[in-house]
């Protein structure tokens, strides 16, 4: 693939040649280790989820990463986000990063809405003034201002979700990662998050989308790349990405 | 193209590159690069810290009450049972306020050592998802035992002031020293602790045992001199030299020195069968003292730094080995 240099559209996300080694080991105690120890070999089972990827991505595009179940995609969304670091191989980003993997994760159950809305603006990297900035358009993002000071183990999975999709949202990223999170709520509020996920686009933000909704994918995105047990398949414009990871099924 | 995007391009194309790696480099300045970035996530830190300490007590209607009571119990339980049942209080000067005093500081050690120990996996759900430095984990639940600590702490000064025993002396310099030490090891043990955690689970479950042995190795419920006594009286007396390696007991005898004023003067303590004064002598503190606690300090310091670059070592696979 050849690397545009037009100044309009600058490279925020280099992955070069990325391979990630899952060991998993069946022992996990201590006793169990010392009485296996030395045929620890067969304790271990190794498998590559990512093995040499590399692409670029340049701003204001939007990128579907596309693959069967155990293709590397989730694994490959977190390298970039640098939830996991790469055994070989590095990423290089530049601008703010979000990731909207799950949302909620950083919401304390027994911390009411608000005061997980601090928590987690923070935890997404605002400061505590921009987040008393966005507060109140947070919140009527979400539609749920009178539970607002409620704790949020209340809260019903509904109305958990888009407190935290509304955060995650206000964040102001330069970069979106996003991974099957955006079925959230019911089809209004996710009509209302298509909406949100446009005007990114429009605002010239780079959003790389994990799906398995292939209309979803041929909807938003402008690139799609195609895993395959860990290899980039293919890397290419939407339709082909479409048509290449219906012939993986088939392989 | 947008104005908007336009302008989000050129900033973007400005901006230098941050690198993952695989492996976390080993030179120092990737220990400052970590400090600096733990610098700023401060103010996610607080909130942490303010996290831990709302969530533990959210639902119970004594609340924070519950953090004295404790110590308060502990309290109790030493000085009935070892103070009076078993006689130490007759040797020992305002044995309520060595306890307590002793308890404080322990429980300061001990809060950062076992809840930070746990810190990493049970924030599994944030580790998994979103990247933090993640040392702020270990460090939020020092803060929370900072605070809970600095609660105890005022309560130890109000005893003080009640039984009139009040730290105020040159002595009361030792204090931040004994809290500090006892701090700078209660974090690097988390560090390294909450980070092993990950890999073998055991680990919270040897801490437990590990603290019960410090706590004894400790001079917080018997006092200093009771181990210079046994170790002249057994002519064993490099065991005494042993002891003071651990840097818990220095920091406990800063400590002590600081608020237990009856500690460092010889005190009657009643009189014998022949009407004679029994008087206890005061606590003989170690003669170098502070050239002990420098050098504890020292390698304190040095022990943040290797037990921060194991942690960085090992953060790489936490997000999948959790």
């Amino acid at each position: 693939m050849t690397i545009s240099n037009a100044p309009e559209s600058p490279v925020v996300i280099k992955v070069n040649d990325v391979s990630k080694r899952f060991v998993i080991r069946k022992d996990k105690s201590l006793k169990e280790r010392i009485v296996n120890f030395g045929r620890s070999n067969k304790h271990k089972d190794d498998f590559w989820a990512l093995r040499d990827v590399g692409f670029d991505i340049q701003a204001g595009t939007t990128v579907g990463l596309l693959g069967a179940n155990g293709s590397g995609k989730s694994t490959l969304l977190k390298v970039i986000g640098g939830i996991i670091q790469p055994n070989s191989g590095s990423v290089e980003r530049r601008g703010r990063l979000a990731a909207l993997l799950e949302l909620g994760a950083g919401f304390h159950p027994d911390l009411t809405g608000r005061e997980n809305v601090f928590l987690n603006g923070s935890i997404l990297g605002l400061s505590r003034k921009q987040t008393e900035e966005y507060f109140d358009s947070i919140v009527e993002f979400s539609e749920i201002e009178e539970f607002i000071d409620t704790q949020v183990k209340f809260y019903s999975s509904g109305m958990y979700v888009r407190l935290a999709f509304a955060i995650a949202v206000h964040v102001d990223p330069d970069v979106l990662l996003v991974d099957e999170v955006l079925a959230v709520g019911d089809e209004r509020f996710q009509e209302k998050c298509m909406d949100k996920i446009r005007e990114f686009q429009q605002e010239g933000r780079t959003i790389v989308l994990v799906s398995h909704s292939s209309a979803q994918v041929e909807e938003l995105c402008s690139r799609a790349v195609v895993l395959a047990h860990g290899n980039v398949i293919y890397d290419g414009d939407t339709e082909g990405g479409i048509a290449a990871l219906r012939a993986s099924f088939g392989a | 193209m947008t104005n908007q995007a336009q302008e989000r391009a050129t900033r973007l194309a400005a901006l230098p590159f941050q690198t993952s790696e695989p492996v976390g480099a080993r030179h120092i300045g990737a220990f400052f690069r970590s400090i600096k970035e733990i610098y700023e996530h401060r103010e996610l830190l607080g909130l942490l810290v303010r996290r831990e300490l709302k969530a533990k007590y959210k639902d119970s209607s004594l609340g924070f009450l519950w953090t004295l009571i404790k110590p308060i119990t502990m309290l109790l339980i030493y000085f009935v049972a070892i103070g009076q049942f078993l006689g130490a209080a007759r040797g020992i000067p305002e044995f309520a306020i060595f306890v307590f005093s002793g308890l404080t500081l322990w429980g300061l050690f001990s809060e950062i050592v076992s809840t930070g120990t746990g810190s990493i996996v049970s924030n599994a759900g944030l580790i998994k998802k979103v990247y933090l430095p993640r040392e702020i984990f270990p460090l939020a639940a020092a803060g929370s035992a900072l605070f809970n600590f600095a609660i105890q702490f005022a309560v130890l000064l109000i005893a003080t002031v009640v039984t009139l025993q009040i730290p105020w002396s040159t002595s009361i310099a030792y204090v931040p020293i004994g809290v500090l030490i006892a701090f700078i090891y209660g974090v690097a043990l988390a560090l390294l602790l909450s980070a092993l955690n990950v890999y073998l689970r055991d680990i919270q479950y040897l801490v437990e045992v590990g603290m019960l042995l410090f706590f004894w190795a400790s001079p917080i419920v018997y006092s200093w001199s009771y181990v210079v006594d046994a170790a002249q009286r057994t002519g064993l007396t490099w065991l005494s030299e042993v002891y003071l390696w651990n840097p818990i007991t220095l920091a406990m005898l800063a400590f002590q020195k600081g608020m237990w004023v009856a500690g460092s003067r010889d005190n009657v303590m009643g009189q014998d069968a022949s009407g004679a004064d029994i008087v206890v002598p005061a606590q003989p503190w170690p003669a170098d003292l502070d050239l002990r606690l420098l050098i504890a300090g020292v390698i304190g310091l040095v022990l943040i730094w290797v037990c921060q670059r194991v942690f960085s070592r090992l953060q790489g696979n936490f997000a999948q080995e959790i």
